[in-house]
């Protein structure tokens, strides 16, 4: 009797998940599950940031992400939003910087493979993207002169610069403030999240590895399936799942009584105003080959009340949910996409959100299938000296 | 010297009067999720604001258009939606409670259009569909038709005098547009949520064409179909006036305003 019990449970260790075998997966949602990988992705470049990748500027960029001296209050700096330990976002449904925002503040997971940057892609590189909520009167409210002169005066955050760009802070106020972006920039492209249980199981899938396969939960297969036969690709595309572009999917944009939040549209507008986009002075891109959609991008009246469509990894650690945090679990998400009014949402083709009519079984499903793209972090050690 | 002068006077004159010109805008709801949020006054200061003189409004269920032509009479140009709520729009066309409802509203107020209503292919010839165009006819209503060439094309083979104001141009391109307006004088066609037709304030080369074949036949529309796109009328029309620039003078004026007010009435003199 005992002899047989140590077997059954020896058979067990031997098969993790026994008498689960994997669901029948079709040629088709094999290439659709494969496509989501594999992870990591190889490491991100920005061509438009000279320190991309440079590991003193990533040490500075990462002193600087907690400075609370870039802000004019010199009492909020860019981790105070995105804590590093809440998955680099701050879990309000809208952000708060010296005043609560309009809309809820992004997790940075994965952010260096992004080509437009923050809920409207107002930015199309993350140095960017890193200066403008530093600029921004409601969250930062610091100014060009401010972090020029920070850099140059304060003698860790020079030394650091001289080491991140090779000089001393010069005496051009902007040129500065741009730099301090692309050394922030170069710190948040590390931000990456590590493998999941998902891709674990996408690798098996695509090995023919059945034993392999058959580790991860059939729930979470079944949410997967759902995933792959709504078209959710379509937006949630490829290892970031994110396509990177913008989307409207049926959720109110009103800011307030009388005031639209226009997402992209006013992002597209506010791009091309900028002096710090791909096209301007700024980049260090010789080839000028990462300016091309910038160059290219076009306002549409489609783009009004558009944001961007968010990557997935982490996704169940990072809620709330959508621009403006309105939804706050996985299951509203997915009783959003599953209700969602065509009242909402232009008839212009085949359009790309519809109502998908799950049952509860089935959004429980998916949200397992989502929370299987989630994983546990290294803890962030806190920095080295700059310059000991 | 002074010819310089003059001329340079003149383009000054010009800028300014495209920058002032009136919009009649032919394609905005005020549906029944939109009166909460902007009660008709505020949609008609919205509007003034854009500088639209006369606008052609549906709405689902065709009260929103009542509320707002009680405030504003000289404003709102009424079309009659087959729809209680924008929901329908995949439904209406096989529900057998669509014609009554109609025929109801149609006895108790005057409206100018028939739409917009959504039909594509061979749905077009579905009994509501074809009753809807002996309404129009028997109440000299135009068709606000939301479809593709096919349904266009069984419009017209229903009642060859049919008038049809063609919703989005059909997302069609201009070479095929202009194909529908050289076989179909009862076509026109707006070019709501459109923006195929001008980048960066010029008009593209295909539709250019278009328009100056055809400068009778087009009217600009916003396309409100939520309420937060009632704060993009005033954006929308900039942005029409833009493009509008482009063109010659009396293209461009026809296309803005003078093509709905001479199809559905101008503003009271």
């Amino acid at each position: 009797m005992r002899r047989a019990a140590l077997l059954a449970a020896l058979l067990v260790a031997a098969a993790p998940v026994a008498g689960q075998a994997p669901l029948d997966w079709t040629p088709d949602e094999i290439r659709a599950v494969a496509s989501h990988g594999p992870w990591p992705p190889p490491v991100a470049v920005d061509r438009s940031n000279r320190v991309s990748g440079n590991p003193a500027a990533i040490l500075l960029g990462q002193h600087l992400f907690e400075e609370p001296r870039l802000s004019a209050s010199r009492q909020v700096a860019c981790g105070d939003c995105h804590q590093a330990g809440r998955d680099w976002r701050d879990g309000r449904a809208r952000g708060f910087g010296l005043v609560e925002l309009d809309r809820r503040t992004p997790s940075l997971w994965n952010v260096g493979w992004q080509h437009w940057f923050g809920w409207d892609g107002a930015s199309d590189s993350l140095w960017m993207q890193s200066i403008r909520p530093i600029l921004d009167p409601r969250e930062m409210g610091g100014s060009t002169r401010g972090v020029a002169k920070l850099l140059r005066e304060d003698r860790q955050l020079a030394c650091g610069y001289e080491r991140a760009f090779g000089t001393a802070p010069g005496a051009d106020d902007e040129r500065l403030l741009v730099d301090a972006g692309k050394a922030l920039a170069a710190f948040q492209q590390t931000l990456v999240t590590p493998r999941t249980s998902f891709d674990d199981f996408r690798d098996a899938l695509v090995a023919g590895d059945t034993i392999a396969a058959s580790r991860y939960p059939i729930q979470a297969q079944r949410g997967l399936k759902l995933f792959i036969g709504a078209n959710c690709a379509s937006c949630h595309f490829g290892s970031l799942f994110t396509n990177g572009e913008f989307g409207d999917t049926g959720v109110p944009f009103f800011a307030r009584d009388g005031e639209v939040d226009s997402g992209r549209l006013g992002g597209i507008a506010r791009l091309r105003a900028s002096p710090f986009n791909r096209l301007g002075q700024h980049s260090d891109d010789a080839t000028d080959a990462s300016a091309t959609r910038t160059r290219h991008v076009e306002r549409q009246h489609r783009n009004f009340g558009e944001f961007r469509v968010p990557g997935l990894r982490q996704v169940g650690r990072t809620g709330p949910y959508m621009h403006d945090g309105s939804l706050a679990t996985l299951d509203d998400v997915a009783q959003h996409y599953s209700e969602v009014s065509p009242d909402r949402l232009h008839s212009d083709g085949v359009p790309l959100v519809r109502a998908l009519g799950l049952s509860g079984e089935e959004r429980v499903d998916l949200v397992s299938f989502l929370r299987s793209l989630d994983s546990d972090t290294p803890k962030l050690l806190p920095p080295a000296p700059l310059c000991p | 010297m002074r010819a310089v002068i003059l001329s340079i006077a003149l383009l000054a004159c010009g800028a300014a009067r495209a920058e002032d010109m009136p919009i009649f805008d032919a394609h905005l709801h005020y549906s029944h999720d939109a009166w909460e949020r902007v009660p008709p006054k505020a949609f008609i200061d919205i509007l003034k604001k854009a500088g639209i003189r006369r606008a052609m409004v549906s709405s689902s269920n065709n009260e929103g258009t009542r509320m707002l032509q009680d405030e504003a009479p000289d404003v709102i140009v009424p079309e009659l939606r087959p729809y209680r709520s924008r929901g329908e729009l995949g439904t209406w066309a096989r529900d057998p409670t669509v014609i009554p409802f109609l025929e109801d509203l149609l006895a108790k107020r005057k409206y100018v259009a028939i739409g917009e209503f959504h039909i594509y292919g061979a749905d077009a010839d579905l009994p509501n569909m074809r009753r809807i165009v002996e309404l129009a006819k028997q109440h000299r209503l135009f068709l606000h038709s939301h479809s593709d060439s096919a349904a266009v094309e069984r419009h017209f083979q229903q009642d060859p005098t049919a008038r049809v104001l063609w919703a989005h141009s059909g997302f069609e391109r201009p070479e095929s547009v202009r194909a529908m307006l050289r076989k179909y004088p009862g076509l026109w066609c707006d070019l709501a949520f459109l923006t195929s037709h001008a980048t960066n304030g010029k008009v593209n080369a295909g539709w250019r064409e278009a328009f100056l074949e055809f400068p009778d036949r087009f009217l600009v529309g916003t396309d409100s179909f939520t309420p937060e796109r009632l704060h993009y009328i005033a954006e929308h029309a900039r942005w029409s006036r833009e493009w509008l620039a482009d063109l010659p003078r009396e293209v461009a004026e026809k296309i803005g305003y003078r093509n709905g007010e001479r199809l559905f009435g101008g503003p009271p003199r």
